[in-house]
């Protein structure tokens, strides 16, 4: 059996990436990514924890939602990141402040 | 160390490597694929996890549907151009101090924890299919069939969203 | 007007009021005429000053040996204090009334021939109107302030008088003198106004005159009066003007010798002599000694007929402020009487000699000075009539018998032999003084008649001369019958006549010697004068009034210009210096104020103005529209939560 920990601290390792670069590219596509990677460090913790208590299949089972939700989000973002594209020109995030003031 | 014990540390560290490397990359589309590799990296350990069932799901979703997505998405936005969409940084110093901020935290919290290794309750890969499945028709009913929903309303939205019809908006 | 005596109040005011208020109106009528009837101003300014006479002379007789007539009007109030202005007319006033609007009337004819084609002529007479008016004022008026607003009026016009030929430098240059040196004097006056005043709260003279004891305060008010009387009258220490104001013309020169002017100064002096102490009245008497001896002699000296007049007037007037200081106003009055109309005389006269040897050298084109005897000579011949004129009032200025001078001179003697009693004692001084100057006076007197109208002729041997008109001789021939004694007294040799009983009504010192005693001792100079006739008095001690100008120019006016100087250089480097230094350093602090105000109170303001700037652009980057910096702040609050919960 493989350590816990291990698992753990891919997911905190993959978490961390992926807030490192949402916050940091200026990329609406790059940032989605970012958030994929972060959707996929829950998942890692799922899956693992879901070795504490392998009979029940909680973990899984959240991990499947997740999946479906991360599905769900990158298929909207991607529709709204082409729709801005289409609209304003752009890709960068911080250029949509259109709400501001 | 085992076959398995190597399996693991691999693709532990190619899931690593891809995603540290994906903050130094410029180009979108290495990015696109560099995710790619990472959560392939992450299907493998979750077959070691005893999860068959979300690996599967995982390769199948990620790496066929929404990379695809994603990988149109690039080709999309960078107009075909030919010339690699290169993503700028911002807020490169708040950014990285946070992650990795985080990322201590994290690892001090999870460090300061001691989890039972459980090398008993191995259950069979069969029997956990098996019992995944009526599971989910039983228990987790409800939220499977939101699950459903969920993707119908986000498959509508977003070909609403990105349909080529002039929105009322000026 | 609420009259206080009853009987022909009405008349006498009415007539009071005519003679004042006529000359006022030949002023204006003088001045609002157009240039191009400037030819009638001499008529109607005459005419006017005829019918003011015709006034004086109806009030002269209406109050001579009466009750003296006062009325007045309330004029302001102060407070509880009501203040009246009125008119208080006894036996000096009213005869001062008749001398000046006669000797008015007189000059006012004769300037009529005299300044005919001047281009002034209009302001001339309004003037001339004026200072009649301001006269008048003096005389007729019953309280202190009142007198005091008059005599400076009389100053300013004799200043405009004096300056009239305003194109003369010397003429204006005296007429400043004129009126600075009275200011100086009138300085005095008022002080001694305001020291009645603080005692007696009244300046009024009926009220002035109630209270009969003597008080400590009289004597300092006195002297100080007597110091604008300096001024006026010409006394020892204020009496350069004088001369100098021969500047102006002629007949002007007359009436400020004979009626306003120095008039003026003696006459308060007999108005206000209750007010005089004892000490006070040795000062006045020391000061006419002085005065009168300065005169005499400073007359002898003189080349210039006008000045030797003018000198002669300054003796004159010494002698009256002597009276005065012996204690016999009346005897001043009666020599002030008696000198206005022989000592106008005697000016209108050289003023005739002036006239008429102007226009024969204007004929001849010839231009020497005619006014200084050493060119003229023997004119009896070729000017008869201003001989004559000359020789009458010149005895009356000598004071021979049978003329006005004699008696009027008589008088003052008299009362300065029964000054102080009959002892011996320094006011002997004051009688001898009386005397020498007596002397002198014939001297002098004699000595212009000769050289001028006697020996042969000088510089004028060649013009064609001609006496003046008319309009110039008549008043000269009145000048001169009014020289004559039974004018003032029925007796050649008694001056105790109608005259001075009039102005005097108490006990009359009499000495019958002294008519003898005078007339032999001017005969006695009358002698001498002749035996010393063509010898000429060199001194320029003398000529220049014992230089007393420069006496006061080295010790009055160049001290004064020095402390001016001195005051100035202060004036700029110090004070204008302090200020100066004053405004550079409200500059200085005006800009630290304004750094102040913009860096402190500006900044303080910004500040917190920035603050809130600094505050909300702070929380509205917060929502910038940035996404990424949202999710930053999310997860640092989150980190800051976790560091909390290990801490």
């Amino acid at each position: 059996m493989f350590p816990l920990q291990h698992f753990l601290y891919l997911g905190a390792l993959l978490f961390s990436v992926g807030l490192i670069i949402v916050i940091t590219k200026r990329n609406a596509i790059m940032v989605l990514l970012g958030i994929e990677l972060m959707l996929n460090a829950s998942n890692v913790n799922l899956v693992a924890f879901n070795q504490l208590n392998p009979s029940a299949l909680d973990g899984q089972f959240f991990a499947l939602f997740v999946i479906i939700v991360a599905v769900s989000e990158a298929a909207v973002g991607l529709a709204l990141v082409l729709r801005v594209y289409h609209d304003y020109k752009t890709s960068v995030p911080d250029e949509l402040n259109e709400l501001k003031d | 160390m085992n076959l398995l014990n190597f399996i693991f540390y691999f693709l532990e560290s190619v899931a690593a490597l891809s995603a540290v490397s994906m903050i130094f990359i410029r180009n979108v589309f290495y990015g696109a694929l560099l995710l790619i590799t990472c959560l392939i990296a992450l299907a493998g350990l979750y077959v070691l996890a005893f999860a068959e069932f979300i690996a599967v799901t995982q390769i199948l979703i990620y790496a066929g549907g929404i990379l695809v997505v994603i990988i149109f998405g690039i080709m999309l936005t960078s107009k075909i151009s030919g010339k690699p969409l290169v993503v700028e940084h911002a807020n490169l110093f708040s950014g990285t101090l946070a992650g990795l901020s985080f990322l201590g935290l994290l690892i001090y919290f999870l460090s300061a924890q001691k989890f039972n290794v459980f090398s008993t309750a191995k259950p069979l890969p069969e029997a956990s299919l098996h019992t995944f499945g009526i599971e989910l028709m039983s228990d987790f009913i409800l939220p499977f069939e939101i699950a459903g929903i969920l993707l119908l309303i986000a498959l509508i939205g977003a070909a609403v969203i990105s349909s080529s019809i002039k929105s009322k908006k000026v | 007007m609420e009259a206080v005596q009853s009987y022909q109040s009405t008349s006498v005011e009415l007539f009071l009021l005519i003679a004042l208020l006529l000359p006022l109106l030949s002023f204006f009528i003088s001045f609002i005429i157009s240039e191009k009837y400037s030819w009638s101003v001499p008529f109607l300014a005459t005419l006017l000053l005829i019918v003011s006479l015709a006034s004086s002379i109806y009030v002269f007789f209406s109050i001579w040996k009466h009750e003296p007539f006062a009325a007045h009007i309330h004029w302001f109030v102060i407070g509880d204090f009501h203040f009246t202005i009125g008119i208080l007319v006894n036996n000096i006033s009213a005869l001062m009334l008749i001398v000046v609007t006669g000797i008015s009337f007189l000059v006012h004819l004769y300037s009529a021939g005299y300044m005919v084609g001047d281009v002034g002529i209009r302001r001339y007479f309004a003037m001339l109107g004026f200072f009649t008016f301001s006269m008048l004022g003096i005389i007729l008026a019953d309280n202190l302030l009142l007198i005091f607003i008059f005599w400076e009026l009389v100053g300013f016009s004799s200043y405009m008088l004096i300056g009239h030929w305003k194109e003369k430098i010397e003429a204006s240059t005296a007429a400043t003198k004129a009126f600075l040196i009275n200011r100086i004097g009138d300085v005095g006056f008022l002080v001694g106004l305001m020291i009645v005043w603080a005692y007696q709260s009244s300046f009024n003279l009926i009220e002035l005159n109630s209270s009969t004891d003597i008080l400590s305060w009289q004597t300092a008010a006195s002297l100080c009066i007597f110091c604008g009387v300096m001024g006026k009258s010409t006394q020892f220490p204020l009496l350069t003007w004088l001369p100098d104001a021969m500047e102006g013309p002629t007949p002007v020169s007359a009436l400020i010798h004979a009626a306003t002017m120095v008039a003026a100064g003696v006459f308060l002096l007999a108005r206000i002599h209750f007010i005089f102490t004892n000490q006070a009245l040795d000062v006045v008497i020391i000061i006419g000694g002085i005065t009168s001896l300065m005169g005499a002699l400073a007359a002898l000296a003189q080349h210039d007929i006008k000045k030797i007049l003018a000198y002669s007037t300054i003796s004159q007037l010494g002698l009256m402020v002597m009276a005065i200081g012996a204690g016999a106003p009346e005897a001043a009055m009666f020599h002030l009487f008696t000198h206005a109309f022989f000592k106008a005389g005697l000016f209108l006269a050289a003023g005739s000699i002036i006239h008429s040897l102007h226009q024969a050298q204007h004929h001849n084109n010839d231009h020497f000075d005619v006014q200084d005897v050493r060119n003229l000579g023997g004119l009896r011949k070729k000017l008869p009539f201003t001989f004559l004129i000359f020789i009458l009032c010149g005895s009356a200025l000598s004071g021979l018998p049978f003329f006005t001078g004699f008696l009027s001179k008589d008088a003052i003697l008299t009362a300065l032999q029964f000054w102080k009693g009959s002892e011996f004692s320094w006011r002997w001084f004051m009688f001898a003084n009386g005397f020498i100057v007596s002397f002198v006076t014939v001297l002098y007197t004699f000595r212009m008649i000769w050289s001028v109208f006697m020996g042969d002729e000088k510089k004028t041997i060649n013009l064609s001369i001609t006496e003046p008109p008319l309009v110039m001789r008549a008043p000269l021939a009145i000048l001169g019958f009014a020289s004559l004694w039974f004018i003032v007294s029925i007796n050649p040799l008694d001056y105790s006549s109608w005259l001075y009983t009039g102005l005097h009504a108490g006990k009359h010192f009499h000495f019958s010697l002294m008519p003898i005693i005078s007339g032999l001792w001017v005969m006695l100079a009358f002698v001498t004068a002749y035996v010393i006739r063509n010898k000429s008095l060199q001194s320029t001690f003398l000529m220049n009034n014992f230089h007393l100008d420069r006496v006061y120019d080295t010790l009055i006016v160049k001290p004064t210009s020095q402390l001016a100087n001195l005051v100035d250089h202060l004036d700029r480097k110090w004070i204008d210096g302090f200020i100066h230094g004053t405004a550079y350093g409200q500059v200085i602090l005006a800009h630290f104020t304004n750094w102040f105000d913009r860096i402190v109170i500006d900044g303080s303001v910004d500040g917190v103005a920035g603050v809130a700037k600094g505050i909300g652009s702070l929380t509205r980057s917060f929502q910038g529209g940035k996404i990424q910096l949202y999710i930053f702040w999310a997860i640092f609050a989150i980190i800051i939560f976790l560091i909390w919960l290990i801490i």
